[in-house]
């Protein structure tokens, strides 16, 4: 059978009205839980496993990756209006999404977000089917040297999210870096600031320090200044975006869906790395490259299809080699087994049509999350028409349940308030928060493929340049680092816009 | 608003270097321990902290003497210390009482003392939205994603939700 005769197996299999139900009630759940902090995608993807057992293994199989699907846009509503990203990979679309709520048009902003997360999966997902194999025999070649070029080429977007205090956005980086280091040692298990605690000993909650650099901050900020601006969020503004805005940034959405389909192809990088490089790289290019960070729409389109291009292309190692790329895969690797099933080479042989009917079940998951993402839009954005004093409470307790429900720990809702006394401090001093974050998620992934590298090679740097892929990523760190000089030498860039 | 002169760059750049000192002279080598059988300097777990603080002096310096006399003015709004000491105070009750009052009954305080502090007056509407957000969150996070919310030590035995 040809690649069209599967497809068209794999269509039969989906075109009924039970797969049609699961993929939607899948996005539905996923877009909620999306939108709530701290029930992240991964969450409900956990959650919805066990309603998976009485069903169908296509149906069960599509009803999760709906979720996932749903869970990826949904992190993007509240990142919007409430500067609260649902999910880690949303945290890219508050840099540009929140200006915009602020100037009253979230609606906008929700509405392009859409746009690009549906475009960004759609290429997504046709990637998984064109070139799953391909892509995971290439990520193969992948090993600690050449994780640690690419993290640290990754590093560079700190560059791109600083805006014009580069200084500032390199020491928030360090900091991020620094407080990354906190937790037991990865080779040899020793202590590194735990002073003791076993709290300590894993490291800081993730979520913990992404809630409390975002969120709390702007609270803290509206009691320290009230009347300090205008509540412009409470108009939703013009809710729909032009043909011409979305062409305008289709570029963007475009270079973002294959950065996605790249890194979601490589196991363990996940999508927030992926949203950063992607509105890295949309700035760089962008002729309004001034504009971002205080509310361009290409910015919100560029973390979007950054974070969504990664949703099809983490299913290619998994149903390719069965190796999952990240934790919702890991997940969904599960729900294969409760049913028999071992994704993998074999699968291709031995479950073609199953296969073939998933990829055909993710391209109508694209189409359902746009109808169902508009009308999440229209519910959720009522969120900017309450009034503050009573807002901010609530996203504080908001903050508060979702901090504590990941890990169960009071410890980590302490954690999050320091961090919102942190993040309140460098938001009074302009120091960008965005390049603490992406500090702080690749440190430990930089230090670790650091040092197993050099465990590797017996303590040799040569390990670092030993094949074409470590020196592509050279390569490239070493022509955006000159970017970023010649762009600090350019009088008027580098403190025009100091607050 | 009061205006407080405090030239912000400079005094990050002080900040920065005095913090790598810090890190580099005292809190590594206090808090991070190495073995003692490390073979070479990059794997030991004190290399990578050491980097980071050495870098952060570099950017210190730099930071430092980038800065600009005329620009970098803090802005300090009327009664905004107040306020901030007020929500520090807030927070650190509010931490202490997820264990004792439970997490909804301590969001309901919170969330009260949150909305005072930022101008809401209408008492009805506030007492109501205040019961009701914590109480909604906790049905949603206990029932729904089987979370197990803490219900607190004082009010396990007298206001148990279910």
């Amino acid at each position: 059978m040809n690649f069209f005769d599967n497809l068209a197996m794999g269509l039969s299999m989906v075109a009924n009205l039970e797969s049609f139900l699961a993929l939607a009630t899948g996005v539905l759940v996923g877009v909620v839980a999306g939108a709530i902090p701290g029930l992240s995608a991964t969450m409900a993807v956990a959650l919805t496993l066990p309603f998976t057992f009485s069903l169908q293994p296509i149906t069960g199989i599509l009803l999760l990756l709906g979720v996932y699907k749903g869970g990826v846009f949904g992190g993007s509503i509240p990142a919007i209006l409430i500067k609260t990203p649902g999910t880690p990979a949303s945290s890219a679309t508050v840099l540009d999404g929140h200006p915009m709520a602020e100037r009253g048009l979230a609606g906008k902003a929700l509405s392009m977000a859409l746009y690009a997360s549906c475009t960004a999966d759609f290429i997504s997902n046709l990637a998984l089917i064109l070139f799953a194999a391909w892509l995971a025999s290439f990520a193969l070649n992948f090993g600690p040297p050449e994780f640690f070029t690419l993290i640290l080429f990754s590093l560079t977007i700190i560059a791109g999210v600083s805006g014009s205090h580069l200084l500032r956005g390199i020491l928030s980086a360090l900091l991020g870096l620094l407080l990354a280091t906190v937790g037991l040692d990865l080779v040899y298990g020793t202590h590194r600031f735990t002073f003791g605690d076993p709290n300590l000993m894993g490291g800081l909650n993730f979520i913990a320090v992404l809630i409390g650099l975002f969120a709390l901050p702007e609270i803290i900020n509206k009691v320290w200044a009230p009347h300090s601006q205008i509540s412009s969020t409470s108009q939703l503004g013009d809710n729909r975006v032009s043909f011409s805005e979305y062409k305008a940034s289709f570029k963007s959405i475009v270079r973002g869906s294959f950065i996605g389909v790249f890194l979601g192809s490589i196991p363990g990088i996940g999508a927030a790395p992926s949203a950063f490089l992607s509105y890295s790289e949309a700035r760089r290019t962008s002729p309004n490259k001034d504009r971002f960070g205080k509310g361009e729409l290409e910015g919100v389109a560029a973390a979007e299809a950054g974070n969504n291009g990664v949703a099809g292309a983490t299913l290619i190692p998994l149903l390719a080699l069965g190796v999952p790329g990240d934790v919702i895969t890991a997940i969904i690797i599960g729900a294969f087994m409760i049913h028999g099933l071992q994704p993998g080479p074999m699968m291709f042989v031995m479950n073609v049509d199953l296969i073939y009917g998933l990829f055909t079940g993710l391209l109508i998951s694209s189409i359902l999350l746009l109808f169902i993402g508009a009308g999440a839009i229209r519910l959720f954005r009522f969120i900017t028409n309450v009034p503050q004093s009573l807002l901010y409470p609530a996203v504080l307790v908001l903050c508060t349940y979702g901090c504590y429900a990941v890990n169960n720990s009071l410890f980590d809702v302490g954690v999050m308030f320091a961090m919102g006394g942190f993040g309140f401090l460098m938001l009074r001093l302009d120091i960008p928060a965005a390049p603490f974050l992406i500090a702080f998620i690749l440190g430990p992934l930089l230090e670790d493929n650091f040092r197993q590298a050099m465990l590797m090679s017996g303590s040799s740097p040569s390990i670092l340049f030993r094949g074409p892929i470590t020196w592509f990523f050279w390569a490239l760190t070493l022509i955006t680092l000159v970017a970023i000089i010649r762009r600090m030498k350019r009088p008027n860039t580098t403190h025009s816009a100091q607050a | 608003m009061a205006v407080l002169k405090v030239n912000r760059q400079r005094g990050i750049g002080l900040g920065a270097l005095l913090l790598s000192g810090f890190f580099y002279l005292f809190a590594i080598p206090t808090w991070v321990s190495s073995p003692s059988n490390v073979s070479n300097i990059v794997l030991s777990p004190l290399f990578w902290p050491n980097i980071i603080a050495i870098m952060l002096g570099a950017v210190g310096v730099a930071l430092f003497f980038s800065a600009q006399t005329k620009e970098d003015v803090m802005k300090k709004p009327h009664g905004g210390l107040q306020r901030l000491s007020l929500m520090t105070v807030l927070l650190v009750v509010y931490l202490w009482a997820l264990s004792v009052l439970g997490m909804v009954w301590a969001s309901c305080l919170a969330f009260l003392g949150l909305a005072v502090l930022l101008g809401e007056r209408r008492v009805k509407i506030l007492v109501l939205v205040a019961l009701l957000v914590p109480i909604a969150l906790y049905a949603f996070f206990a029932h729904v994603a089987g979370v197990a919310i803490p219900q607190g030590s004082f009010t396990n035995e007298y206001f148990r939700l279910p």
